[in-house]
């Protein structure tokens, strides 16, 4: 046998683990130490005691509150809708009409747009003598919001502000991000064996009944995978808020990061500043995640064999 | 209500939703190739304008043409005048983005002159003439296309080489803990790349990796490895290891076996993974914003293209520009992405 | 009045995609129906087409002297078992068998007494709490009866219930289904591609083949009595015997001539061969257990190879060039040994055009 000291030593690099130690190396230096980092800036002043003075600063930004709510809305009420048109529209599909896979390719699209493509065909739209207003006023609906007494003249979207503006963004990001949440309810469909439904409908159930009872508890896993995704980059959105109303008009937890790291140039106090939120953001996205976990978990029926 | 009621009704209301995405994206298109007087009409128009229609008309008494344009209700509206073909020549390239030569210009016009009848020509616009525009108005724009391509393509690298080595463990290998692992990647993506590239961007100084490609395809690749290893488990998964197995039996090496088995039945899945990691570091934006200084990426510099509504035109076209490759991989994924999931 | 009657029945997928072409059956109150066929018969569209889950092309369903085609199917009255059982996931087997009851709006008590009493009729009683994906694949089964047979059916149909069990687990379900046919009496149609679950399971047996019907009759008439070449072939494991054979006569005798062996017809086929096919070849089917061996024969030939299957032995036996099959229970015979092999009364013509019987 020629397994001697030089066989071991062979054996440790011959280890299955030692397929993990890029992986761990990479996150060790390029994630654990920013995320250690940042969380020693947030607590520590600039003299480098501890302190909480960077969460007090926060806490003061007079853009905060308004921030963080609208993050939380948006979060919310996003994934509702996105929730429910997407469930929607995966059913349709799923049906296999006639011409099911074109509907399923154009829907797509959104999903394929750079953000800042979305930014820039929103704002083609948003502007005064845009797209939006352009359509309104071919179809004629102008006239009607004018008669009914919404707007006189042409709407200048640009100018909303608080929640209609949040409202605004949760739309243009319903329509960019949908396809995603789709096509995961949609993969979850098509591997739902299709005789679990027909035997609901056989023993009794309606078609809402056979959903309601059968098919959404089935693919639930599959659902909340999908949500989750959602939420946590639901917490993260900025971007379309930025391209569309600018800094500061309608803030969000990530806006504000972004707005003291590139805008403001206050050197170590809007560094800190941005360091703290990054930290806050990040506990609100995993409360915020363990919270959904703990709501939307049942009772566990996959079970254990096989 | 009878079925073929409800298919109509259940065909418009498909129809309707397929407008919705489609309609933004033609007024984008059609703003894209838009010329500098079309971008303040109103109301735009949906489908791609591709011409224009002018009317020449020769004053006599001062001597020069009048050029004007058919508006969206039909009628002429006077655009400019003047009596040297060369400044016609310059003022339809950058008004209306129709590229005539001096020469073809007067063989038109002369008729109106030679006649004093108003004349009617139909011009054709150059469509590319935007997407050539945009990389000269917007500076760099050329160089920002290599760095995103450049980021991409180290994102490939180093998402395919350390995603896909945990995924081949999990796969193939009897490692403990594939749990903590699948648990520590949801954990990673939970950290916003924005936060994670601000303390990023100090340690990046420290390293010399500052406003570096490889500086972004480092974040780019954080939460594309946990995606990749998912990705190239359930694919090595798939190989049934008899394949492997009856190769070496045959009398294949193990590096033959690789080369000739395994390899060819991973590739379209690995071309999958890469295909994610090019859009991860295509589509961003905000990681680019924080990390770069003078080498933007090709999407930081659209979303700083976000000036005055006059170049909006050329914005979108740059845009445009953005979403093809987006767009071709996407669709290149959709089986991938059903796949993922399943 | 037939229970149920499916008159005139077609279905057409697509344009042209005739998977039921005009099928009519009438079923009697209490009747164990099965459909058998090849995959892709047409078999299991019939049945989802009077579950209501496949829209009908053409044709009527009566059940009861009733239209049901444009009902939907939970108000069909009508229960049915599913290949994989579409025992639900997420409930329990108890709240499995309760969710048609429940949906019915059925007294809390009234459902817990049933499912009770149909937990045990199918076994079931111990896992009422359990989760199915913590059952075994017969279990399940049992489930998906007992959830079928609680609404208490006019109709119970049954897509391959038995396909996705083991041998032994399907031979035993088999016997299972029929005690609990016996014991309800609810009228069933069930779905198979496997002869044997047929044979057992049938009072009737529909045979089909690529959307038309074959034959109907019970297991005994379908079994020595095939109507045609299909039939023959696809009913008995082995199947019957097709030798190509042309018939001659002499001095007002019949014969059927093979290059090995003539053979004279005396039964009442005589008459039939007689009337249209002298000189013209036939297809003369016979059913493995339809030879003698070693009494007075009218050929000689060399045991090919031998399968013992205990009870019996299957025996390979070339004749002029055609390979045949013979069971016999003689265990004793040995490769290569040369036996005297005969025909019983029971062998049956084929037309060699039509495929079918010759009568």
């Amino acid at each position: 046998m020629e397994k001697n000291k030089k066989g071991t030593v062979k054996s440790v690099f011959k280890s299955p683990y030692m397929f993990l130690v890029p992986a761990l190396l990479f996150y060790t230096f390029f994630w654990l130490l920013p995320v250690s980092l940042s969380l020693i800036e947030s607590f520590t002043s600039i003299d480098g005691g501890f302190s909480l003075e960077n969460f007090k600063m926060m806490f003061d930004d007079p853009l905060f509150g308004e921030a963080f709510r609208n993050t939380l809305i948006f979060a919310v009420i996003s994934l509702f809708l996105q929730f429910i048109f997407a469930l929607m529209f995966a059913l349709l599909i799923n049906r296999n009409f006639k011409g099911s896979k074109w509907f399923l390719f154009i829907m797509l699209i959104p999903m394929a747009i750079p953000p800042s493509a979305v930014g820039i065909l929103w704002n083609t739209g948003l502007v005064e003598s845009g797209w939006i207003n352009s359509l309104l006023s071919v179809t004629g609906l102008q006239n009607l919001i004018e008669l009914l007494g919404i707007a006189e003249g042409p709407i200048i979207w640009k100018e909303a502000s608080g929640l209609q503006a949040v409202f605004m963004i949760i739309l243009i990001d319903t329509w960019t991000v949908l396809p995603s949440v789709m096509i995961i309810l949609l993969a979850g469909l098509q591997n739902f064996n299709e005789e679990y439904s027909e035997a609901a409908r056989i023993f009794g159930a309606n078609r809402f009944q056979a959903l309601k009872d059968i098919v959404i508890p089935i693919i639930k896993p599959t659902i909340i995978t999908a949500l989750l995704l959602r939420i946590i980059s639901g917490l993260q959105v900025w971007l379309i808020s930025v391209m569309i109303f600018g800094f500061n008009n309608v803030p969000f937890l990530l806006e504000r990061i972004v707005f003291y790291t590139d805008q403001v140039r206050l050197g170590v106090y809007s560094y800190k500043l941005s360091v703290t939120y990054s930290v806050f953001v990040v506990a609100v996205v995993s409360i915020t995640a363990y919270i959904f976990i703990k709501l939307t978990k049942g009772k566990d029926w996959s079970g254990t064999s096989e | 209500m009878n079925s073929a009621g409800k298919k109509t009704l259940f065909y418009l209301a498909i129809t309707f939703i397929a407008f919705a995405v489609i309609i933004p994206m033609m007024y984008l298109i059609n703003i894209s190739i838009s010329s500098a007087i079309e971008v303040n009409d109103f109301p735009k128009r949906v489908l791609p304008v591709l011409s224009h229609d002018l009317s020449i008309e020769w004053d006599d008494e001062s001597s020069y043409y009048i050029i004007s344009r058919k508006s969206f209700s039909g009628e002429y509206e006077e655009l400019t005048y003047s009596s040297k073909f060369d400044k016609i020549e310059t003022y339809l390239i950058t008004y209306l983005n129709i590229s005539k030569t001096e020469e073809e210009i007067e063989e038109d016009f002369i008729v109106a002159r030679n006649t004093g009848d108003i004349i009617y020509l139909n011009y054709n616009k150059d469509i590319f003439n935007n997407f050539g525009k945009f990389f000269k108005v917007f500076d760099g724009a050329s160089a920002a296309l290599v760095n995103s391509i450049q980021a991409a393509a180290i994102t490939i690298l180093l998402s395919m080489s350390i995603g896909g080595s945990i995924g081949y463990a999990l796969a193939r290998t009897k490692i403990k803990g594939k749990d903590a692992i699948s648990l520590g990647s949801l954990v990673v993506r939970m950290f916003p790349a924005v936060s994670i590239s601000v303390p990023m961007a100090v340690l990046l100084v420290k390293f010399g990796m500052y406003d570096t490609m490889l500086g972004l395809a480092i974040i780019y690749s954080i939460p594309n490895i946990g995606l990749t290893a998912w990705i190239t488990r359930s694919i090595f998964m798939s190989v049934n290891p008899e394949f492997e197995e009856a190769s070496l039996v045959f009398g294949a090496s193990k590096i033959q076996t690789f080369k000739k088995i395994t390899f060819p039945l991973v590739l379209p899945a690995f071309a999958a993974s890469s295909m994610y990691a090019f859009i991860t570091a295509w589509n961003d934006t905000a990681v680019s914003l924080l990390l770069t200084n003078n080498n933007e990426t090709l999407a930081l510099l659209i979303y700083k293209s976000m000036g005055g509504s006059a170049s909006i035109h050329y914005a979108a076209s740059g845009a445009i520009l953005l979403i093809l490759p987006a767009l071709a991989f996407t669709f290149l994924l959709k089986n991938y992405i059903n796949k993922m999931w399943g | 009045m037939a229970y149920l009657e499916l008159a005139a029945l077609k279905k057409v997928y697509g344009k042209d995609i005739e998977a039921v072409k005009s099928f009519n059956l009438k079923v009697d109150k209490e009747e164990f129906i099965v459909f058998l066929g090849p995959s892709g018969c047409g078999k299991s569209t019939i049945m989802r087409m009077i579950a209501g889950l496949e829209s009908v092309t053409e044709g009527n369903i009566l059940l009861e002297g009733e239209s049901i085609i444009d009902y939907q199917p939970k108000d069909r009255g009508i229960s049915m078992i599913f290949q994989s059982y579409a025992v639900w996931p997420h409930m329990t087997v108890y709240d499995n068998v309760a969710y048609a009851l429940k949906l019915r709006k059925i007294s809390k008590e009234q459902i817990d007494k049933t499912v009770k009493e149909v937990a045990k009729i199918s076994d079931i009683y111990q896992y009422l709490n359990r989760y199915p994906n913590n059952l075994s694949g017969g279990q399940r089964q049992r489930v998906a009866v007992a959830r079928a047979i609680a609404i208490k059916p006019k109709l119970f149909l049954m897509d391959e219930p038995l396909s996705n069990l083991d041998a032994k687990l399907r031979v035993s379900m088999r016997t299972d289904l029929k005690r609990i046919h016996q014991e309800l009496k609810t009228t069933s149609i069930f779905v198979t591609h496997d002869q044997s679950e047929a044979l057992s399971l049938a009072d009737r047996i529909v045979v089909m083949n690529h959307g038309y019907i074959e034959q109907i009759g019970t297991p005994n008439e379908i079994y020595h009595d095939s109507e045609s070449m299909f039939v023959a072939k696809f009913i008995g494991s082995p199947p019957s015997n097709f030798l190509t054979v042309k018939v001659k006569e002499r001095e007002d005798k019949i014969f059927v001539i093979h290059s090995d062996f003539e053979l004279e017809v005396k039964n009442k086929y005589k008459k039939a061969l007689k009337n249209k096919y002298i000189n013209k070849e036939i297809i003369l089917a016979v059913r493995p257990e339809n030879f003698t061996i070693n009494k007075k024969g009218i050929l000689k030939v060399k045991c090919n190879i031998i399968e013992p299957q205990g009870s019996h032995v299957v025996i390979n036996i070339f004749v002029g060039g055609e390979e045949i099959k013979v069971v016999s229970n003689i265990l004793t015979l040995k490769t290569n040994e040369e036996i005297d092999l005969g025909f019983s009364e029971k062998i049956a013509f084929f037309d060699i055009e039509t495929e079918k019987r010759i009568r």
